[in-house]
């Protein structure tokens, strides 16, 4: 019989750290990957002979930047993979590190996601079958159809879902890692380049570089290496899955739903008992559905308790406290790994200018491009 | 489109229910399972592939239920402003394709959509491609 994650031997977060997102630069790769791994080790009082096994996540930079990136930091041997999941890269990472420790086979395991702005086709260009739209139809395209259908549905106005917008930029000028950090009102966010749909380019992730790290460990690795247990934050639910057939339009959300109701089964919790939330929110839209599929607000009630403040900080629950892909930014392998970062920040009361009080139970949630979705839940013991 | 230029897509010949409209080609499983493009990798709901996919013509017609204007487009064709319209055809999958004309200011949802063959420019010459556009006889 198949076993959950928190089933298996605990996982804690014991170490978080970043590259900051920002825009494409001539930084090479591996500078951005030493920043967010060394602030990891050094965030969990730890030294680099301590990791016992490394995933990288990345989805833009080829073949092979592990070693090249890693070897820095004391080539001591240690096994390598990398992980490529597109938007969930990290996500995946951070799964696959959690499930090594749980499993036993390691005590310290770092995953760290680190990515460059490049062109690199995506598969799905070369299945071998046309399609009626070629490459008319980019990611900002897709959501503004969701967008489209969801105003239709629920009779709402594109300067309501541009709300979220507001919130996340609030959030990442709070953010020193954050790509953007600049406040915006409304009529900015709505005043901004037109790309697709009602979509405005401040309701669209940014285009971007960086990275962030996550060492996650076991109750034997914490008592080795004499790490604070005050500041380690236990994983109490992974959830994975991929697109099911018959969601023809509306795939991401229907992935969510079902991924988050595996995770909140696993963690025994119920929506309601999260403090604190990072969202795959790469367009406005889409933490509006992810919410409601969530269950933590009704279909079609995500706007209305945005207007009462329920998904601030300092509100009922915290959504993007980072800013959120729309503002913290999207580098792609670094970003499912820099949410748990924030995740750990809040549950460890830490976050600063930005710190959700008295936060106890955190999710991170991350959509990739094919379609896959995780889920992780995190708990402060 | 002559016979040499058969489109993997599409065909000029109607359905029995939507005869005066080109139709798409997508394919059923004997299992039940409609979908298109036609392929015979296998099928997405039970896995069969190969004989047990088969060409089924699908009416080119059926709902609006989502649209958007594109306005910042990376590529040079198409060529901005352009709308996408996703479409639940009458035959059961949702499609997604370019509206023509390439903006039209009076789509709702709702609306019945059909289907229709415009020729677009390539290096040299034409080539047939497929847009769903407005059916202006039909209601909402």
């Amino acid at each position: 019989m198949a076993r959950h994650l928190s089933s298996l031997r605990p996982v804690y977060v014991v170490g978080v750290g970043w590259h900051r997102y920002q825009p494409p630069s001539e930084t090479p790769y591996v500078a951005l990957g030493l920043k967010a791994v060394r602030d990891a080790l050094a965030d969990a009082r730890l030294e680099w002979p301590a990791v016992e096994s490394t995933y990288v996540a990345t989805a833009r930079l080829g073949m092979a930047c592990g070693r090249p990136m890693l070897r820095h930091l004391g080539a001591l041997g240690r096994p390598l993979v990398h992980i490529e999941n597109a938007s969930a890269s990290g996500s995946a990472a951070f799964r696959l590190a959690c499930t090594e420790v749980a499993a036993g086979l390691s005590d310290v395991v770092l995953a760290v996601g680190v990515d460059k702005v490049s062109d690199r086709l995506r598969a799905s260009s070369q299945i071998g079958l046309q399609s009626l739209t070629g490459s008319a139809i980019v990611p900002a395209t897709h959501y503004a159809l969701l967008m489209s259908e969801y105003a239709q549905r629920h009779k709402v106005r594109p300067e309501d879902i541009a709300l979220v917008a507001v919130k996340n930029h609030r959030n990442g000028a709070r953010n020193e890692n954050a790509q953007r950090r600049k406040e915006r009102t409304l009529e900015e966010v709505l005043g901004g380049k037109r790309v697709s749909g009602t979509l405005t380019s401040l309701q669209c992730t940014p285009i971007g570089e960086g990275a962030a790290a996550v060492i996650v460990a076991s109750e034997d690795g914490v008592k080795r290496y004499g790490i604070d247990a005050s500041r380690t934050i236990r994983v109490v639910a992974s959830a994975a899955n991929s697109e099911m057939v018959g969601h023809d339009e509306n795939r991401d959300a229907a992935i969510t739903q079902a991924a988050m109701a595996a995770a909140f089964a696993e963690a025994q919790i119920a929506p309601s008992d999260l403090d604190v939330v990072e969202l795959h929110d790469a367009f406005t839209i889409e933490e509006i559905e992810y919410a409601e599929a969530t269950g933590i607000c009704q279909p079609g009630r995500f706007i209305p308790m945005l207007e009462e403040g329920a998904f601030d900080i300092g509100g009922k629950c915290a959504i993007s406290p980072s800013g959120g892909l729309i503002a913290m930014g999207h580098p792609i392998g670094p970003t499912g790994l820099g949410q748990i970062g924030e995740i750990t920040l809040q549950l460890r009361g830490e976050a600063g200018a930005r710190q959700q009080p008295h936060a106890r139970t955190g999710l991170a949630h991350m959509v990739g491009v094919g379609a896959v979705c995780y889920v992780h839940i995190l708990q402060r013991v | 489109m002559t016979s040499a230029e058969r489109h993997p897509l599409f065909v000029a010949t109607g359905t029995e229910q939507v005869p005066d409209r080109p139709a798409l080609v997508g394919g059923r499983c004997t299992c039940g399972h409609v979908f298109f493009p036609m392929q015979t990798y296998g099928c997405e709901k039970c896995g069969r592939y190969g004989g047990h996919l088969e060409t089924t013509p699908l009416a080119g017609r059926g709902r609006l239920i989502a649209f958007a204007q594109v306005h910042l487009h990376a590529r040079p064709e198409p060529k901005v402003p352009f709308t996408v319209v996703a479409v639940a055809l009458d035959d059961g999958p949702i499609i997604r394709a370019l509206l023509n004309p390439p903006v039209d200011p009076e789509l709702r949802h709702g609306d019945v959509m059909v289907a229709e063959i415009v020729s677009v420019p390539r290096e040299v010459g034409t080539r047939p491609t497929l847009r769903l556009t407005r059916n202006a006889t039909g209601g909402r």
